[in-house]
């Protein structure tokens, strides 16, 4: 892994994605919230991207409802069928709460986190997400890696085509390909 | 879409300062993560859990879950069980891809799309509860209790439909389990015997078994099945009536392939032939008959040689059926059946199974018909409450009953035909809980335009069947593994074994997933806004356990302490009541204007090209319940149709063949499914298992896999007696590459 990067910029990287998959809501879909996305679309060099979303958010009646509508289809109950539970055991095997779970909780425990009384099954992105953040803040770089590989990458990418591919919405298209960006491996860099 | 710098060098850069932090002051949710001690590896939290009752089907085994940190891992019987032992059938095993299925209806839904075609928008139970509440409270004060209607189904709906009917009061409920399934058969039993038959044969015990439609094997309930090879087993002799080579006819020493609709026909000369032989039980009939000499005379007609022609079987076989019968009665299983919604003139076959069984005399002795004398135990629920009377849709202008004989609710057809037409009152509301009444009432379209002229319309399940697509509001229930509910009670199936009685209840195995919750947190959240706050009998789902619990002197406590199931002593089931009687004619049925003695009518036949439609169960399925289970699909994806080889052949037509359907009503199948051809069916019909080809597309395994055979059941025929459904009088074609193919033999 990087070993002069800022882990607290890191781990807030992976916050901030974890935050943007949660269920929209004015709590946190805030003016803050999209400026401060817009920055990074800008640093990131997705100007097309920011227009783009820019753009279905000023064209929408109640912009929030449109995400809240596309969130349900998308990650809890849609039609034609839910696209993409955001769930590691239903690609590797067609289950929620699967033994990946089972597996990725005894990992987040052995490297010394858990999961509130409030959190959903712990192959949920959202944790996946939040429990990389934790590692990059505590700076165990060497189990960032070894995650994103053992337990990360074998899913993900399935999820993120299926998001891709049936987003009716930008955001969710922008949003997963900002987790793409800040989680896959760069190999022709031997990162 | 990709951006235009590396990962690498996004990290390594300046730049990520700059973004990181006002990002930080973007986040607001808690995280679901948190730091802990550490642990150790390996697994320390495997557990035994007992106390659950399945309800993969209705037959509700006990069982036991071994579960890893709260995940479910393995279902099995509970091996205290004196019931189903430690048996579970395939449904129940594959409970546990229900539980985890990725297609469950996880939070509350709004459809801010159509019905019909929804777009669901997640929401919380307050907005959910609230809008329940107001929408159903604006059609009551608009239209009357009586504008709300209520299709329910399953264990947990019983809370719910007392609250609609007893407090909110209206009379407007559909049961699919009485009108589309058994309520005829308990019915009729209730005019003959007063007491509804359920499945009580003695069948271990019998020294003969007889089967009308039933197709044991194919349709599995545990304890019952084994109840039936027990009975095997110990030497007992199978009779099996079905047009169709069924699993059970597979094992039967007779097998009539009679022909579809023409039962009572059958069993009448069976009747008539035992009273001209004397081959009756006279002494039993003495004493316990009602009306014997107006019904054998009301019967005499219905020769060996006319019903053989009516039943397209040869005379000799009833005969031999009847000997069969007499020659061991009074110790023979006259099956009552389950599923009897078939023809429109089911009634007065149940009542002639009736009379069957008492002219035999096997009513209360060995092999016979037994209810079995199981411990009382609570029902507490929501109080009747005073309501007028004149909203029956079920009365008639002179004050008279439609149908008198209707099972508890009101007639399915009554009500749909009452809220197309608005006459005689609008119904505006429709409650669903637990039932798919697109997939179990026959004309879907009929179903559809009902749904659409409602002001509102909620559905309760755990699955997105078909008809949460028609909701406004779709609230998620909690699974059968997931919640406190029912209280089981029963003996031991063995009547020649040590008597005993069992009490259990359904606890949760695991805790509830996702927001889904109990009928009666549902339930009483809306009665409070409905402003029923003071009727509501009980607080929580686990009251209502332990106050019914404690009737019987248990807790759930003491329940948990006992692995889930008390037992206790039993009673000999085999004591006759005193007041037992057997009414062969029935004065009140006549005086309502239908026959007293039990009558054949006939029944609609094929019209040319076509055959009947008949369906039934497979091992692996019940009903659309399980559609989306990914086990229970892989071991039968689809339900092939039965048609007769010879028929096959003169079709063109081969095993594998993928084929659809048009029935009478130029009703085509929205999918297809492939050919079974044999000798074990009858010409002028075909077969297929029931449940299949959901075309909801939220299930994701279950749509399209088959034929829904509902879709092609759209003529619909009225058992007059009942208002219950008849469901095997539409006929098909076959459609192949587009064209269509007659079936030659249509009778």
């Amino acid at each position: 892994m990087i070993r002069n990067r800022s882990s607290n910029h890191v781990s807030t990287l992976y916050r901030f994605c974890a935050q943007s998959m949660c269920y929209p809501d004015p709590l946190w879909l805030t003016e803050k919230y999209f400026s401060s996305l817009y920055n990074l679309l800008d640093t990131l060099g997705g100007t097309r991207e920011k227009e783009l979303l820019i753009s279905a958010l000023n064209d929408s009646s109640d912009y929030l409802e449109d995400l809240q509508v596309e969130y349900t289809r998308l990650f809890i109950n849609g039609a034609p069928h839910v696209v993409a539970p955001p769930y590691g055991s239903v690609y590797l095997e067609k289950s929620l709460q699967g033994k990946y779970a089972e597996k990725i909780l005894l990992y987040y425990h052995s490297c010394g986190y858990s999961l509130s009384q409030k959190a959903d099954f712990p192959d949920n992105l959202i944790h996946q997400l939040e429990f990389l953040s934790f590692l990059a803040e505590d700076k165990k770089q060497q189990e960032e890696e070894d995650f994103l590989l053992r337990f990360f990458q074998p899913w993900y990418p399935i999820f993120s085509k299926l998001v891709k591919k049936n987003s009716h919405h930008p955001f969710y298209h922008v949003i997963i390909t900002i987790i793409d960006f800040f989680t896959k491996e760069e190999k022709e860099y031997g990162v | 879409m990709a951006f235009n710098l590396t990962r690498r060098k996004f990290l390594q850069s300046a730049s990520l300062a700059a973004v990181a932090l006002p990002l930080s002051k973007a986040i607001a949710s808690e995280s679901g993560v948190t730091r802990s001690p550490f642990e150790a590896k390996g697994s320390s939290g495997d557990k035994t859990v007992t106390g659950g009752i399945c309800e993969m089907c209705f037959w509700r085994c006990q069982l036991v879950g071994k579960t890893r940190n709260d995940r479910l891992v393995k279902l099995e019987g509970n091996p205290k069980s004196i019931d189903n032992g430690t048996s579970l059938c395939a449904r129940g095993n594959a409970g546990i891809k229900l539980l985890y299925d990725p297609d469950r209806l996880k939070y509350p839904l709004k459809n801010v799309g159509k019905r019909g075609a929804p777009k669901w928008k997640r929401i919380s139970w307050d907005e959910a509860l609230d809008e329940c509440g107001k929408k159903l409270n604006m059609i009551k004060d608009k239209y009357g209790p009586q504008g709300i209607s209520v299709f329910p189904h399953g264990s947990t709906a019983k809370y719910p439909m007392h609250f609609f009917e007893r407090t909110v009061g209206t009379p407007n409920i559909s049961e699919a389990s009485f009108f589309q399934c058994r309520g005829i058969r308990d019915t009729a039993y209730l005019a003959t015997i007063g007491i509804p038959p359920g499945e009580k044969v003695d069948m271990p015990n019998a020294k003969v078994i007889f089967l009308l439609g039933g197709h044991f094997g194919e349709n599995v309930h545990v304890s019952h099945i084994k109840s039936y090879m027990k009975g095997l087993q110990n030497g007992a002799k199978l009779i099996v009536v079905d047009p169709r080579y069924s699993a059970s006819a597979a094992k039967s020493d007779i097998w009539v392939k009679i022909k579809p609709g023409t039962d009572t026909a059958f069993l009448l000369s069976i009747m008539q032939y035992l009273i001209e032989k004397g081959k009756y039980a006279v002494d039993f009939i003495d004493e316990y008959g009602d009306g014997f000499e107006e019904f054998a005379e009301g019967i005499k007609g219905w020769t060996l040689d006319k019903a053989a022609k009516e039943c397209d079987i040869p005379a000799k076989q009833i005969k031999e059926v009847a000997d069969m019968l007499a020659d061991n009665a009074p110790n023979v299983s006259i099956h009552p059946g389950r599923h009897v919604s078939w023809y429109g003139n089911d009634f007065q076959r149940q009542r002639s199974l009736a009379c069957l069984t008492g002219i035999l005399g096997a009513f209360y002795v060995k092999g016979g018909w037994v209810p079995a004398k199981g411990p009382k135990v609570g029902k507490i629920s929501w109080k009747h409450k005073e309501h007028e009377e004149e909203h029956n849709l079920n009365v008639n202008s002179d004050d008279e009953l439609y149908h008198p004989y209707t099972p508890p609710g009101t007639p399915t057809e009554l009500i749909r035909d009452a809220a197309l037409t608005g006459k005689p009152y609008p119904i505006k509301g429709c409650v669903i809980w637990g039932q798919n009444p697109i997939q179990t009432i026959p004309d879907q379209e009929k179903m559809k335009q009902v749904l659409k002229q409602m002001d509102f319309v909620m559905c309760v399940d755990v699955m997105p069947t078909d008809v949460t697509m028609w909701a406004d509001i779709l609230l998620p229930e909690v699974s059968y593994l997931e919640r406190y509910d029912l209280i089981k009670t029963g003996t031991q199936w063995d009547f020649s074994e040590k008597h005993q009685q069992y009490i259990s209840a359904r606890m949760p195995i695991v805790p509830p997933l996702f927001e889904r919750k109990d009928q009666v947190y549902i339930t009483n959240e809306i009665a409070r806004r409905m402003g029923y706050q003071e009727d509501i009998p009980v607080k929580t789902i686990e009251e209502l356990v332990e106050k019914n619990l404690k009737v019987a002197g248990l807790s759930i406590e003491q329940l948990k302490k006992e692995d889930g199931i008390h037992i206790r002593e039993g009673k000999d089931p085999y004591t006759m009541p005193e007041d037992f009687e057997i009414i062969f004619y029935n004065e009140d049925i006549e005086d309502s204007g239908f026959p007293g003695i039990p009558t054949y009518i006939p029944v609609e036949q094929p019209p040319e090209g076509f055959a009947r439609l008949l369906y039934g169960r497979v091992p692996v399925h019940t009903f659309n319940r399980s559609q989306n289970n990914v086990w229970l699909n892989a071991a039968m994806p689809t339900n092939p149709v039965w048609l007769n080889d010879a028929l096959a052949k003169k079709m063109g037509l081969k095993d594998g063949d993928e084929v659809g359907f048009i029935n009478q009503d130029g009703i085509k199948s929205r999918t297809t499914t492939t050919v079974k051809t044999t000798p074990g069916i009858r010409k002028d019909c075909v077969y297929m298992g029931h449940g299949y080809g959901s075309a909801n597309p939220l299930m994701s395994v279950g749509v399209g896999a088959g034929v829904d055979d509902t879709s092609l059941i759209t003529k619909i025929t009225i058992d007059p007696e009942t208002g219950c459904n008849g469901m095997r009088n539409n006929f098909i074609k076959f459609t192949k590459d587009g064209k269509t193919i007659d079936i030659p033999t249509a009778v």
